[in-house]
């Protein structure tokens, strides 16, 4: 096998590693768009109980976010994957099925960047429902908005307002921590990375690579939220 | 209105024996209060006498710990929860009632990332599910009545403190309601802009509108409402028409607080 040059590896052409690492680049997007998304619905709910919820769902929630924020994030993978393939191989084996199953890696990391960065929006979201005038969600109740109307036309969009500078960064986050996922065996950027160094003798080309398509990335997932930013800023008085 | 004419017209809004407490502070200590319609009453006190409290009770902003409201005859229905809190036995009771009621408030309240027409149409639409067309051309029409229909396309943080009022002001009554609560409409406001804001309520009395207003704006209450009710420690000190209670009212508190 003669040595690729470093045009080959980003190249598209029969020898080229162009479509590996585009389907690696792609499988890191899902990853993170998966558990972003994942995190956002826990965080709505992480912050719907620490704000309105009893004692308890209050208790529960903090629990969740303190541990969570005090665990490394490659061992909440290591968790949910070893963790879901204990599961499965127990169910596996409830029919039949021998040895070890293992859990599905995109699942698992999916949902454990879900779960982790779901513990930083739980922060994110209600900080920003803090900074909402309460008399805008009151002028809302007393026109007879039932709950999901109000939250879906008055309080959601006017947290949002507040929480996307925040988010932006946990996005940012969940995208370095999509790498993380490459322990499962997940082909995804990192992984690719990895593979491609490991089999040609030009490990910092292909880590080289894989860094400018992570901050590409990063850059035009950066300028979308900058637009949506601006779009819920709408009617903030600049001063 | 005349007497005669008060006795048969249909109560708009009536209250019964309400008390409210706000943990070991009792700050509605058995308030009655009845409204016909088209009547506008001033409720007046001051500072901590409870008469803000009474008007959020109306649309269930405060949940009284007992006592009975009623709107257009119909009852609002409170049971008491297991904690002996009193609460909404029909939520969409509530709700449906808080549509019929257009609230003003002291800060405005305006929902700051819609525009002024958004905010009028808001509800309109998505609670009484009228056409957006045709709750758009009603709203221009209010927004008109008020004097602010040029500013239809702004964000409420570009407006003024006046009209923000006088947009808030068009968003209840885009709900067409059966009463309007104004709770402290223009206290929020620098002096110079309350003069816009009393204009437009005084057309409003003028119409006709059933109207509860909490107010320290002597003049309105005097000229323009039919009734003025003075709260004093959570109980209504003193009532009636307002050329006797301002001229001859029988509490000495009353007279002072006119006086101060």
């Amino acid at each position: 096998m003669t040595e690729p040059g470093f045009l080959d590896i980003i190249s598209f052409g029969p020898d080229g590693w162009g479509p590996a690492l585009a389907a690696g680049a792609w499988m890191t997007i899902l990853i993170a768009i998966s558990g972003f998304a994942i995190g956002g619905l826990i965080g709505t709910f992480g912050a719907w109980a620490k704000i309105a919820g009893g004692p308890v769902v209050r208790a529960c929630a903090e629990a969740y976010t303190t541990i969570l924020r005090g665990i490394p994030d490659l061992l909440v993978i290591y968790l949910f994957y070893f963790g879901g393939s204990a599961v499965v191989t127990a169910v596996g084996q409830l029919f039949g099925a021998e040895g070890f199953v293992s859990f599905p890696g995109f699942i698992a990391g999916a949902l454990a960047v879900g779960i982790t960065s779901g513990a930083q929006q739980t922060e994110v979201y209600r900080g920003a429902f803090r900074a909402v005038h309460p008399g805008e969600l009151e002028a809302a109740t007393a026109c007879g908005m039932g709950r999901l109307l109000k939250f879906r036309r008055i309080t959601a969009p006017l947290t949002l307002r507040y929480a996307l500078p925040g988010l932006g960064n946990v996005w940012q986050v969940v995208l370095k921590e999509s790498a993380l996922v490459s322990v499962t065996g997940v082909v995804e950027l990192l992984r690719q990375a990895q593979i491609g160094a490991g089999s040609t003798s030009r490990p910092f080309d292909f880590f080289f690579i894989a860094a400018m398509i992570y901050l590409a990335i990063s850059t035009v997932s950066g300028l979308i939220l900058q637009v949506t930013e601006r779009r819920f800023q709408r009617g903030v008085r600049r001063g | 209105m005349n007497i005669s004419a008060a006795v048969t017209t249909p109560v708009a809004i009536r209250v019964h024996d309400l008390h409210k407490s706000f943990g070991p502070i009792e700050v509605l200590k058995g308030v009655s209060l009845e409204a016909r319609e088209g009547e506008v009453i001033s409720i007046l006190g001051s500072s901590g006498s409870g008469k803000s409290t009474l008007l959020r009770c109306i649309n269930m902003l405060e949940v009284p710990n007992s006592g009975t409201i009623e709107v257009a005859g119909e009852a609002i229905r409170l049971k008491t929860s297991s904690d002996g809190r009193s609460r909404p036995a029909d939520q969409k009771q509530v709700d449906r009632i808080r549509s019929e009621l257009g609230m003003v408030f002291q800060s405005f309240n305006l929902w700051s990332h819609k525009t002024v027409l958004e905010n009028v149409i808001e509800a309109p639409v998505h609670v009484l599910k009228r056409p957006r067309a045709e709750a758009i051309e009603e709203a221009e029409a209010l927004l008109a009545k008020v004097g602010i229909a040029d500013k239809r396309n702004h964000y409420p943080s570009h407006l003024s403190g006046g009209q923000q009022q006088r947009a808030a002001i068009a968003r209840a009554l885009a709900m067409r309601p059966k009463a309007m609560l104004l709770d402290e409409p223009t206290s929020a406001l620098d002096p110079e802009l309350v003069g816009e804001v009393l204009r437009v309520m005084r057309g409003l009395a003028e119409e006709g509108r059933t109207m509860l207003v909490v107010t320290h704006e002597m003049g309105f209450a005097r000229d323009v409402s039919s009734r003025v009710v003075f709260v004093h420690k959570g109980t209504i000190e003193e009532e009636g028409p307002p050329h006797e209670v301002f001229t001859r009212s029988k509490s000495e508190r009353f007279r002072q607080f006119i006086k101060s």
